[in-house]
């Protein structure tokens, strides 16, 4: 394709685009819509994600080692539970540690008397973990230890949130797959309105031996250029949206909310890609249809 | 060349549109095809035009074998003819220049080619002082002769005009049949569906009539003998050179 060419059908699908404004400012508007929900699924998902990752620092599993252990066993135990895929951090305390700890806890008057060999204390291994949502199964495996006497630990917080991820995670899905269809569906009908308006044009490019592909352009031109639009705008929102939810929860609430900084590029090339994609198979669907079936040569006027 | 052999089309509906039509028109000749309508005079033109498929039979257009053509390649042979419509078809929002233009541009023609060559071809059929008028501006004559430029701005070698004198008066009809006629004459092959006898009568080509999907007769064109009035046309059509009865009508 010559650059004539090129730039004649790019200022063709930009004329499209303001000949037919209504329809363009209602695509544009239904595609902003889509992608804001789209974005603040999104957005809910990563928060989650961080929580997620917060309460993954905070939840901890705490394991006593049988009375009887050795130093050398302790150092297997210690190296066995740091085998585990699962486990990140081990922290090892031992009888004497926690005796000195706590002993703050203990009556002055027996304080004395559980000294020594006394001590009431266990050997202990204060355990994080990775994933929430194999917190069950690292629990279990660390339990099939034999050098392990208990475990203390609180599978709820883990559990209830690697439901409710697993929840917004379907959900979003859907609503970003039902959304994206809804756009399709406009941008195909806003295109479809623009072929019929240059009903007379396209009969005029068929006659004198233009290809369809070449018709095509500035229709798909036009719908990738709603799609860009879509996604800047949609951008511009919910980066002012969530600075406003930022600046209000932004600190403090269970680890507070994720900053932006660490998502605005998934965002942004997120929207411009569904939008263009979007805006691109709108148009190919209703000019491809008009091509294959409706237009022709004579008698379309 | 155009040639069809043996060409039936039946549409979808039943409705059966040409029957066992074989035609020869070599390059460089004017036809004109006439028939009442319905007599499947615009079937013929999809048929060239590849809008349509013959049911049974084969078209050759301009080394084109038009059944077995892939649509990938239809284009191409659209490149080989130029169509002027009976409605004009000019895009009002387009000047004159423009209109023209379109026809270049939408096969990929450069700026510089467009410069070149558009208003070469406004001259030619009269029309370089209107290169920036709007349609609208227009007379029918004149808007039809802008189809005419652009059915020409990309020198087809077949002019395939459907009717282009239905739209505008009869003095402006003789004008375009003698554009058309002086296209012909420098090489170019012209196909010119009318109703208009009293046209077909005044401007000696071969004539082919279409009844009921069937071609009934072909005369072949005579030689061009001066016709200087009505008086003179009426003698001429007397003396049985064209293929029509007496009374014979047409709609217009």
């Amino acid at each position: 394709m010559s650059f004539s060419s090129f730039r004649y059908l790019l200022r063709e699908g930009l004329r499209n685009i303001w000949q037919n404004r209504f329809m363009s400012v209602a695509s544009i508007g239904v595609l902003v819509s889509c992608l804001l929900l789209t974005g603040g699924s999104y957005l809910i998902f990563e928060n989650i994600n961080h929580i997620f990752s917060w309460v993954n620092r905070q939840n901890i599993a705490v394991a006593f080692a049988r009375e009887d252990c050795t130093d050398e066993q302790l150092q297997v135990l210690t190296d066995k539970i740091k085998g585990i895929t699962n486990v990140c951090g081990v922290e090892f305390i031992s009888r004497e540690q926690a005796f000195e700890k706590y002993k703050d806890a203990i009556p002055e008057a027996l304080r004395e008397e559980l000294e020594g060999e006394n001590n009431p204390y266990l050997d202990t291994f204060i355990i994080e973990f990775s994933d929430l949502s194999k917190f069950e199964d690292s629990i279990y495996q660390i339990k099939q230890i034999p050098e392990i006497e208990s475990m203390v630990y609180d599978a709820n917080i883990a559990k209830s949130l690697a439901k409710v991820r697993s929840i917004v995670l379907i959900a979003s899905g859907w609503v970003i797959a039902l959304l994206l269809f809804v756009s399709l569906f406009i941008i195909a009908n806003t295109i479809k309105l623009t072929v019929y308006n240059r009903r007379l044009e396209i009969s005029i490019m068929k006659s004198v031996g233009a290809t369809d592909a070449f018709i095509r352009v500035p229709f798909i031109i036009e719908g990738m250029v709603l799609g860009i639009i879509s996604g800047l705008l949609s951008y511009g929102l919910v980066y002012l949206l969530y600075s406003r939810l930022y600046g209000m929860f932004g600190i403090g609430f269970m680890g507070g909310l994720l900053d932006f900084s660490s998502v605005w590029h998934v965002i942004l090339s997120g929207f411009l890609g569904i939008g263009m994609l979007t805006g691109i198979a709108g148009s190919a669907i209703s000019v491809g249809r008009y091509l294959n079936v409706e237009g022709g040569i004579s008698g379309v006027i | 060349m155009i040639e069809f052999k043996g060409v039936h089309k039946t549409y979808d509906n039943g409705n059966i549109a040409l029957k066992d039509v074989s035609i020869v028109i070599n390059k460089g000749e004017f036809v004109f095809i006439v028939g009442a309508s319905g007599a499947g005079k615009s079937t013929l033109l999809k048929l060239l035009m590849r809008e349509e498929v013959p049911t049974a039979g084969e078209i050759i257009v301009n080394g084109f074998k038009l059944s077995k053509l892939k649509k990938r390649e239809i284009p191409y042979l659209r490149r080989t003819m130029g169509v002027v419509f009976q409605d004009f078809r000019l895009i009002n929002s387009m000047t004159v220049f423009d209109n023209v233009a379109f026809a270049m541009r939408v096969i990929g023609a450069s700026n510089v080619e467009i410069r070149k060559r558009v208003p070469y071809i406004l001259g030619l059929v009269g029309l370089h002082h209107k290169a920036r008028s709007y349609p609208k501006e227009l007379s029918g004559g004149e808007q039809q002769r802008v189809g005419l430029a652009r059915a020409l701005v990309n020198n087809p070698s077949i002019i395939i005009a459907d009717e282009p004198t239905g739209n505008i008066d009869p003095e402006l009809s003789h004008e375009i049949l003698e554009l058309l006629t002086e296209i012909n004459r420098r090489g170019t092959t012209v196909l010119m569906v009318t109703h208009q006898i009293d046209l077909v009568r005044r401007f000696h080509h071969r004539v082919i009539k279409i009844e009921e999907g069937c071609v009934v007769s072909d005369q072949k064109a005579v030689p061009a003998c001066p016709v200087k009035s009505n008086i003179e046309a009426a003698a001429v059509d007397i003396a049985g050179i064209f293929p029509f009865e007496e009374g014979e009508h047409y709609e217009f």
